[in-house]
């Protein structure tokens, strides 16, 4: 791609979404009878992640230039987080397809809202610079709090996205803080430059001020804390999810969380890598791991104790966060450069596995829920499994991955985010056992769906669930699941795509490449030596 | 007299801590609204001072510029949402808001 557009092929990815959403405005607009915008939606996100992926060898990838004057990046990490959330998002578009027309709900701004937003997520993961971080931040969460405000003539839902949008706002009034302090410390804006001053502690204009620049990066933490929904910053999480239309709610957890995660292992692995921020017994890593901690057991708790299937999907998300923040902290213990990238990686699947099973368990959520029947309560959920099998195993499966039981793809994301925190050792170690064991407790709220959806049958009286019929809700359960069982069963390829953007990020040399490659790394040392002779 | 950059991002801290607390203790929505409005004015502030103590880039300036932009954004869509809560429940107390709890 590059021999026909050049440095713009770094861009496609952006610029098709970009087109295509103003195309959807336009087609939304002239064309009255609804022309499928949900399918259309799919198509240009699933488009632009294979564009992605297309440009995951390219040269202008490889070298990884900072493109646009220094204001985005365009490497691996950024194509595998375009993977996972224009991914996401399409399948997410595809439920809406089924979903919003069962309920009589179909409107095409919730198309062109989730493909703005994804290519604000885009823009967000690629930033290299302070301000192009705030402003795509904004772009996402600012259609995102539209998504949840959906269902206009909702009580539950004008609430939820109030909830939202006044902490989502608060948190980036106090992240937009943090900057501006790390800008009066480092007197940079650009990811590089904060690195180097943080580095040698000369900004160019004057000594860095520390202490400006550390408080600076705990509100950064804060505000980034926020959109994770990392405990005790997850207040709007359960009540925004449970407000929201469900293909809503698949879009928050999937896009919304796989942006910030891919962003705060780019600012803290990048700007704050350095020996004293990210000590081993000082700095922001010991302040990830409180966050872990605290946010495993409490999403994990709180999630036992929930009567609404939603909602406690929206718990178990906050318990993922936790151990995504694991894997983060393990990563930043490592001392060795090669153990913190294989850690790195190991989020960055946990990441794209997370995002699948999301999608299939939130999907089969909305399969089961009819027009005026819309499952919430466990009791909904009872003998559905029986009864309608086509639901029931994609439902399955995705409980399955979500709580980590091979063959699906949340075990070996699970596997290798606790293998890196017990290599880690000290304090590590034990985060490990409790993200264990609140892994046994989650199993609990996670089998108690198999039970309802197996061995239970609905009261007498009760009302029994009728599942939608709709052909896009089973194409997006049959993709998701086949993502789930793939990368359960054949996870190399995925955790090669992972080190490829993990190890790019390092600045070390990808371990799958073709041999070839090494010999070329190698080539700068043999000419120093040459030099020297 | 010379105003050193100390003292503009005391003014710029403390403004951030009126919005801040105020975001805190108001309950209603729309006073929450103009207080996150404080907050991101106080970081305009600290940027075009840390700017002018540092004038090797515009790059304070220019940001104080997007976080006007965005500001104003934000408030669009923060009053369509205040409007749509304040038709469904006459009432913007953010008190009021209880049905989605646990």
């Amino acid at each position: 791609m590059t021999s026909l557009f050049g440095d713009w092929a770094a861009l496609l990815p952006l610029l098709v979404l970009a087109g295509a959403g103003m195309a959807m405005l336009f087609v939304d607009a002239f064309v009255k009878e609804n022309a499928q915008l949900g399918l259309f939606a799919a198509l240009i996100l699933g488009g632009t992640a294979l564009v992605s992926c297309g440009l995951w060898d390219e040269p202008v990838t490889m070298t990884s230039p900072a493109i646009l004057g220094g204001y985005l990046a365009a490497d691996r990490l950024a194509l595998l987080a375009d993977m996972a959330m224009c991914g996401g998002a399409g399948l997410a578009c595809l439920l809406a397809g089924g979903y919003l027309r069962e309920h009589k709900l179909e409107r095409g701004e919730f198309y062109v809202l989730v493909v703005w937003s994804t290519l604000g997520a885009m823009a967000l993961v690629r930033a290299t610079d302070l301000l192009a971080l705030f402003v795509s931040l904004e772009a996402l969460s600012l259609g995102v709090y539209c998504l949840v405000a959906f269902r206009r003539h909702s009580p539950k839902s004008a609430e939820g996205a109030m909830k939202y949008f006044l902490l989502g706002s608060f948190a980036s009034a106090i992240l937009l803080f943090g900057m501006a302090l790390l800008y009066g410390a480092t007197v940079h804006t650009d990811f590089a430059g904060m690195a180097e001053a943080f580095r040698t502690g000369e900004t160019g204009d004057g000594p860095l001020d520390l202490r400006l620049g550390i408080l600076g990066m705990a509100l950064v933490l804060i505000g980034l804390a926020f959109k994770v929904s990392a405990v005790p910053f997850h207040m709007w999480t359960p009540d925004a999810y449970e407000g929201a239309v469900t293909p809503a709610t698949t879009f928050m957890a999937v896009v919304v969380k796989a942006a910030t995660v891919v962003v705060i292992v780019r600012v803290f692995f990048g700007v704050f890598g350095t020996e004293m921020l990210a000590g081993a017994t000082s700095g922001w890593p010991v302040a990830v791991m409180g966050l872990a901690a605290i946010t495993l057991v409490v999403g994990n708790v709180a999630a036992l104790v929930q009567k609404n299937v939603k909602r406690m999907l929206a718990y178990s998300s906050i318990a993922h966060a936790g151990f995504l923040l694991v894997g983060i902290a393990a990563a930043a213990q490592l001392d060795d450069g090669r153990l913190t990238t294989e850690t790195v990686s190991s989020v960055l699947f946990y990441l794209l596995a997370y995002t699948v099973s999301n999608v299939l368990a939130f999907g089969s959520l909305i399969a089961v829920g009819s027009r005026g029947k819309e499952a919430v309560t466990y009791e909904d959920l009872a003998g559905v499994g029986r009864r309608h099998p086509w639901v029931g195993v994609p439902f399955t499966i995705g409980v399955l991955s979500l709580m980590g039981f091979p063959p699906t793809a949340g075990f070996f994301g699970k596997y290798w985010v606790l293998e890196a925190a017990v290599s880690a050792g000290g304090p590590l170690t034990y985060l490990a056992i409790l993200a264990v064991l609140m892994s046994a407790v989650g199993a609990y709220y996670y089998l108690k769906v198999l039970v309802f959806l197996f061995m239970k049958q609905p009261e007498a009286g009760a009302p029994v669930a009728e599942p939608m019929r709709s052909g896009y809700v089973v194409a997006a359960l049959i993709l998701s699941g086949y993502f789930v069982m793939r990368m359960g069963l054949a996870p190399t390829a995925y955790l090669e795509l992972a080190q490829g953007a993990s190890y790019q990020l390092a600045g070390l040399p990808d371990p799958n490449a073709e041999p070839a490659e090494p010999a070329e790394a190698e080539a700068p040392p043999t000419e120093v030596a040459a030099a020297a002779e | 007299m010379v105003t050193g950059l100390g003292t503009y991002l005391t003014l710029s801290a403390v403004l951030f801590g009126i919005g801040a607390a105020g975001f805190l203790a108001r309950r209603n929505l729309l006073l929450q609204l103009m207080s996150i409005e404080i907050m991101l004015n106080s970081v305009n502030l600290a940027l075009v001072a840390i700017n002018r103590a540092h004038p090797t880039s515009h790059a304070g300036q220019v940001f104080a510029f997007f976080v006007i932009a965005v500001a104003a954004a934000e408030a669009s869509v923060g009053l369509a949402i205040l409007i749509s809560v304040f038709r469904l429940k006459k009432s913007v107390e953010s008190d009021r808001a209880d049905l989605l709890k646990g």
